[in-house]
């Protein structure tokens, strides 16, 4: 069992799931709160375009903002329920204001049949 | 029994699904060029993405993580987008060109107007994809594929030397004229190899395996398929240089339509084989167009962690559904503008060589790892294969472009 967790291998760019295991976004982002000198703590991931986008460089960001629209989702720490190639969470993608770009895109093919 | 049933299935899908316009193109052209000289080519290709397949299939069944999921987490954001992006134009170049296929066989076979066959074939495609699970996808184009099989025996009949056949398999470059002959033979080689390596196929085959829900216990079934489907859809390739070497090469015809490919199984079984010919070619085109759409579609989703897979109803999967139905408009809107599907198919096989690199690496290196794949991770055997391949499609990627350049596009 390892006894500690290497951020960048092991969250960042991995795929988030929500309780249901349905895929909610990916770790675009973490949160990280501490002084200068001090421990660093990680109080929450950081999900959607407007997160991933400011690891871009600056015209590469805003084009992706452009494009995917500047949404950023904060997921609490506590939130997080099993790490493994995936990150699980403990609630459904809806209670965290997770998925709402594919709810969307859902109205738009719904009422079809075979949908 | 059911099991059996599986591998046979997965067998056959395999081989069906392994040719599509890009592949047809440049092994008839290489025949038509170089008789049987790059047929060793075509072996260092079936084997380079036989080792590929096989690992991705691994690490899907080991780790439910697709070829895309695999690229953000191991290359990071910013190689990986640039990887999502070029993987997906390649994706839509190659679409297109299917399409502009799909049209120009279905013209030879009813006479009717180029356009309009391109509009028919977007709805068709369209319509196949919604209504059908991903099970009777891979079923009814990957069997139906099968009609190809007519050139294997085109090939049997056409009494190739079969001396100078088996010499084609030991690499060796042939004596040539001059040395732009040289610059134009080393572009065959890299698109040949190219076209049977294509990355869609990698990307199609590990979300493949997550739909089909497979587990480590399905690891064998995903070698079997592999080494068997592959080397049987690869006679297919190699069947294709031989019509082109005794079909084309003694009349000195360069054929540039897919369609001229027919013309083998014509001259061998008549009416018949003209009219197998264009059917296994319609279904392979079909095929492929749905599997580079899909993979289009794969790669987003995987890449944002949006939820995909025709396993899911559509509307629970609403982007991922809109994104394979876009690529095949914008790949038909494409076609449909009266741009020449030979010269798409040529960027779109030239370009993927480009990006093969990236695909590979992460999924060498994530099935070489014991830490995430515990007893599953490579062999000697795969590692070996893996960094050999890699060395190889590096080079041919840095070949590409210029060869493509000096050469214009083949033409010398």
């Amino acid at each position: 069992m390892q006894d500690y967790l290497d951020i960048v291998r092991q969250v960042l760019d991995h795929e988030v799931v929500d309780s249901n295991n349905v895929p909610c976004g990916m770790v675009d982002d973490v949160e990280v709160e501490g002084e200068p000198g001090g421990e660093l703590r990680v109080t929450a991931l950081l999900v959607g375009a407007g997160a991933w986008a400011n690891r871009l460089p600056r015209l590469f960001g805003a084009a992706a903002k452009w494009v995917f629209g500047g949404r950023r989702t904060r997921v609490p720490w506590d939130e997080v329920s099993v790490i493994t190639e995936r990150i699980k969470l403990r609630s459904r993608a809806t209670e965290l204001g997770l998925g709402i770009a594919d709810r969307k895109a859902s109205r738009l093919i719904r009422g079809l049949p075979g949908a | 029994m059911k099991n059996f049933v599986e591998i046979f299935l997965g067998i056959l899908t395999a081989m069906g699904g392994f040719v599509e316009v890009g592949e047809l193109v440049f092994s008839v052209n290489a025949g038509a060029k170089f008789g049987y000289h790059l047929l060793w080519v075509s072996l260092i290709g079936t084997v380079g993405i036989i080792a590929y397949c096989e690992m991705a299939g691994r690490v899907a069944a080991v780790t439910e993580q697709p070829v895309f999921n695999l690229i953000r987490e191991r290359a990071g954001l910013d190689v990986g987008l640039v990887t999502l992006v070029a993987a997906n134009a390649v994706n839509l170049l190659t679409c297109t060109a299917e399409i502009g296929g799909i049209a120009i066989v279905w013209q030879l076979l009813s006479g009717w107007p180029y356009r309009w066959l391109i509009v028919l074939a977007f709805l068709f495609l369209l319509l196949s994809v919604w209504f059908l699970s991903f099970q009777w996808i891979e079923r009814v184009f990957g069997l139906l594929g099968l009609l190809l099989v007519v050139y294997l025996f085109a090939a049997v009949y056409l009494r190739p030397d079969w001396r100078q056949f088996a010499a084609g398999f030991v690499p060796r470059v042939p004596h040539l004229e001059t040395t732009k002959d040289y610059y134009v033979f080393a572009y065959f080689a890299v698109a040949l190899m190219s076209s049977i390596m294509l990355p869609y196929e990698t990307y199609f085959y590990a979300s493949g395996a997550i739909e089909d829900g497979w587990k480590p216990s399905d690891i064998t079934l995903n070698r079997v398929i592999c080494i068997v489907g592959f080397t049987l859809g690869s006679l297919l390739s190699v069947a294709l240089v031989v019509v082109g070497a005794q079909v084309f090469l003694p009349r000195h015809i360069e054929p540039q339509l897919p369609g001229a490919a027919a013309l083998g199984p014509a001259l061998m079984f008549g009416r018949l084989g003209l009219i197998l010919a264009l059917l296994g070619m319609f279904f392979a085109f079909a095929g492929a167009a749905i599997e580079t759409a899909m993979s289009g579609a794969y790669n987003l989703a995987q890449f944002f962690g949006w939820p995909w897979g025709k396993f899911r109803p559509a509307r629970d999967a609403a982007r991922f559904t809109l994104t394979w139905a876009i690529t095949f408009a914008l790949s038909a809107l494409i076609i449909v503008t009266g741009v020449d599907p030979v010269s798409v198919v040529e960027y779109s096989i030239v370009f993927s060589v480009v990006i093969l690199p990236f695909t590979y690496f992460p999924v060498l290196v994530v099935a070489g790892d014991r830490g995430v794949m515990g007893p599953f991770a490579n062999g000697w055997l795969a590692n070996g294969l893996g960094w050999f391949y890699l060395v190889l499609i590096t080079i041919a990627a840095l070949l590409a472009v210029p060869l493509l350049i000096i050469t214009h596009g083949g033409q010398g």
